[in-house]
């Protein structure tokens, strides 16, 4: 999809948190690329790093959080070698960011039109009066009805899928280059959430922007996503196009993903559905070797040992294992 | 919203009436008032009847109330009996001016220092001005004002003196002898003098524990979502902080800045006391120690009435500052 060239190229990313009780690896070595109008689908279970990874990229990390290696190479540009005010022009001109809980992500004394005036005010040299134009055409945009009439109403005003909406259209009011989505549609229900997804997938397809597409669920990636990075323990365990995911889960992580998605399937056989066994480790106590051996039912003694390398098993089709899964597409 | 508000006054209403009930019969329960004069021989037996009747007191409780609560609405509240000759309402009016000045000033001024020092303090979290600005704040809670003001006292009226000798500024009371009918300005310069130390003194006070609630408020609101969305649109942080997080913490704190005007009329009885100034907080303290039943129930009235105010105001306030509150 659209041409090769590279937007973002995120190169052995580190955010550790120092606290009190130790350090927390949050991401540890995290490295992916997305190309001009690429979607990149970023799963795994929450503790494993990707909403962190996010912010590393705009680089809001809260403390006591804080980037400690790596590069994130975005237009060619490292953003980590950036100053404050240069990264501020990014943030919201060139790379929009949307949030999890669009209940607590506006703030609730000003108007959704204040809010999304003032963030086409602070990057667009234009007047008041066409910022105000320009805010009720992107109320318009993300599918907001009387776009006019919701320019004045507060957050508290509006349903959780309209607030989303809002977000969106903040989000958009620059046509960045690429949109982070960390988890935008998992606090909405499930109708909602289908019209979220479908919205983007639209807007995506007629700026042509890039998507980082943050999620814990496997069934959107298959929708949205071109290119799938499973991440686990701050690290990135598979990285491939998301047919090949899909078909030929190389990681048992992945696999065991895949195969605890529920299916019409399993359903009418009676089994029960498979789960992954055992918990995430705690992010202070890490595992010797690969962090995933504990829960694996291919673990051997390499993998108590050694931590893998994100290896080509197969063309473009990257996974961090020792022992690859040979798939029997049985199990999805 | 009208509806709102003529529902809440007529409600204020019963709490008012229910206010004075309380206060009567309290004062009723503790004070005799004419326990002293029995004692006194100058006093007749005769004057004491006549005055036995004249309050009313010859009449059962449920009747000498309404007795009373009739003449407080037509405005007659009562013979001060603290100081014989005059009314309470003359004795309340005399003292209200100098408590509003220096209440008033002190809470303006403990306002104006105290939330940009809080704002700091939260921003600045856990940093060393964040340290120094807590320990100041818990050091001026702490400190009582008897002990500071007299402290304060001993520098500015005992060590310290003008070139004239006189003593730097005067260490208590609230006019210059002879400065009554002087021109406006030159009452005014007098007047302030006598404000300088009180004022301070209440100040450090308030300040510490305004500063310590700005500062929680400021602190809940920086670690919320908005504040991150904000960031992400790559607003510049003093806006960050100035529009998008000290909106929010503004909210709380105009309620309890509402909520405590009384504090304003009902004045600080011992910080009166330490720099000998005739205002309400004395007045009232006299009045309630010393059986002068009648201005104490006044006084008592008038905080309730106060009271019941303040929480309009602060009701009303808030639907003005916070969008999601509403009334209809």
């Amino acid at each position: 999809m659209g041409n090769n060239e590279l937007l973002l190229d995120l190169r052995n990313l580190q955010t550790y948190f120092f606290t009190d009780d130790g350090v927390v690896k949050a991401v540890d070595g995290m490295s992916f690329q997305i190309r001009k109008g690429e979607v990149l689908g970023l799963v795994g279970e929450s503790g494993c790093g990707k909403s962190v990874a996010s912010l590393s990229i705009i680089r809001l990390v809260d403390k006591p959080g804080k980037v400690v290696g790596g590069e994130i190479i975005f237009k060619g540009e490292d953003l980590l070698k950036k100053s404050e005010e240069e990264m501020r022009k990014i943030r919201g001109a060139e790379i929009g960011m949307i949030f999890q809980e669009p209940m607590t992500s506006l703030n609730p004394v000003y108007t959704i039109g204040n809010q999304i005036m003032e963030a086409i005010l602070v990057h667009q040299d234009i007047g008041e009066e066409e910022a105000q134009k320009r805010s009720i055409e992107l109320l318009k945009l993300v599918g907001i009805p009387e776009p006019e009439r919701r320019f004045n109403q507060y957050p508290h005003e509006l349903s959780g899928g309209m607030r989303q909406r809002a977000m969106i259209a903040m989000a958009m009011s620059s046509n960045p280059d690429l949109l982070i989505s960390d988890e935008a549609t998992t606090a909405l229900d499930v109708t909602i959430q289908a019209q979220i997804l479908e919205l983007m997938k639209d807007l995506q397809k007629r700026t042509g922007m890039a998507v980082l597409f943050i999620t814990h669920d496997l069934s959107l990636v298959a929708e949205m996503a071109d290119i799938v990075a499973v991440a686990y323990t701050g690290k990135i365990v598979e990285y491939s196009d998301v047919r090949s995911v899909f078909k030929n889960p190389k990681h048992p992580y992945t696999f065991g993903l895949l195969r605890s998605v529920p299916s019409l399937v399993n359903e009418q056989r009676k089994v029960d559905l498979p789960a992954i066994e055992g918990m995430v480790p705690s992010p202070y106590h890490m595992p010797n070797g690969c962090h995933f051996h504990p829960r694996c039912p291919f673990a051997t003694d390499v993998c108590r040992r050694e931590m893998p390398e994100l290896e080509e098993k197969l063309p473009s089709h990257y996974a961090r294992c020792f022992h690859p899964v040979e798939v029997s597409k049985e199990v999805v | 919203m009208r509806n709102y508000l003529i529902r809440r006054t007529l409600q204020s209403i019963p709490i008012i009436l229910g206010a004075m009930l309380v206060s009567f019969i309290i004062l009723s329960l503790v004070s005799d008032p004419f326990a002293a004069m029995m004692e006194n021989p100058k006093v007749k037996l005769a004057d004491i009847e006549r005055l036995r009747k004249a309050w009313g007191f010859d009449l059962p409780v449920y009747l000498r109330f309404f007795k009373w609560f009739g003449s407080v609405l037509t405005g007659n509240w009562g013979p001060s009996l603290l100081y014989p000759g005059y009314s309470a309402r003359e004795i309340i009016f005399r003292a209200l001016p100098i408590t509003l000045q220096v209440m008033g000033l002190q809470f303006i001024f403990s306002l104006i220092v105290s939330i940009p020092l809080g704002i700091i303090s939260a921003i600045k979290q856990y940093s060393k001005t964040d340290y120094t600005l807590t320990f100041f704040s818990f050091f001026g809670m702490s400190m009582p004002t008897f002990w500071f003001g007299l402290m304060m006292m001993l520098l500015f009226s005992v060590y310290l003196k003008r070139p004239s000798g006189a003593s730097l500024l005067p260490p208590g009371g609230i006019i210059t002898p002879g400065m009554e009918s002087a021109p406006f300005l030159a009452r005014l310069g007098d007047r302030i003098q006598y404000l300088i130390l009180p004022v301070i003194v209440l100040s450090l006070n308030s300040i510490g524990s305004w500063v310590r609630y700005m500062r929680s408020f400021m602190l809940e609101v920086l670690h919320q979502d908005y504040l991150r969305t904000a960031r992400a649109k790559g607003l510049p942080e003093r806006r960050v902080i100035y529009k998008h997080a000290l909106r929010n913490a503004l909210i709380p704190i105009v309620t309890l800045i509402a909520l405590s005007l009384p504090t304003i009329v009902s004045g600080a009885s011992i910080t009166e006391f330490v720099f000998n100034i005739p205002g309400m907080g004395q007045l009232i303290l006299n009045a309630e120690l010393k059986n002068d039943y009648p201005t104490a129930m006044i006084a008592l009235t008038l905080s309730t009435v106060l009271v019941v105010i303040a929480n309009f105001v602060a009701d009303i306030v808030y639907s003005f500052i916070d969008p999601r509150i509403r009334y209809a």
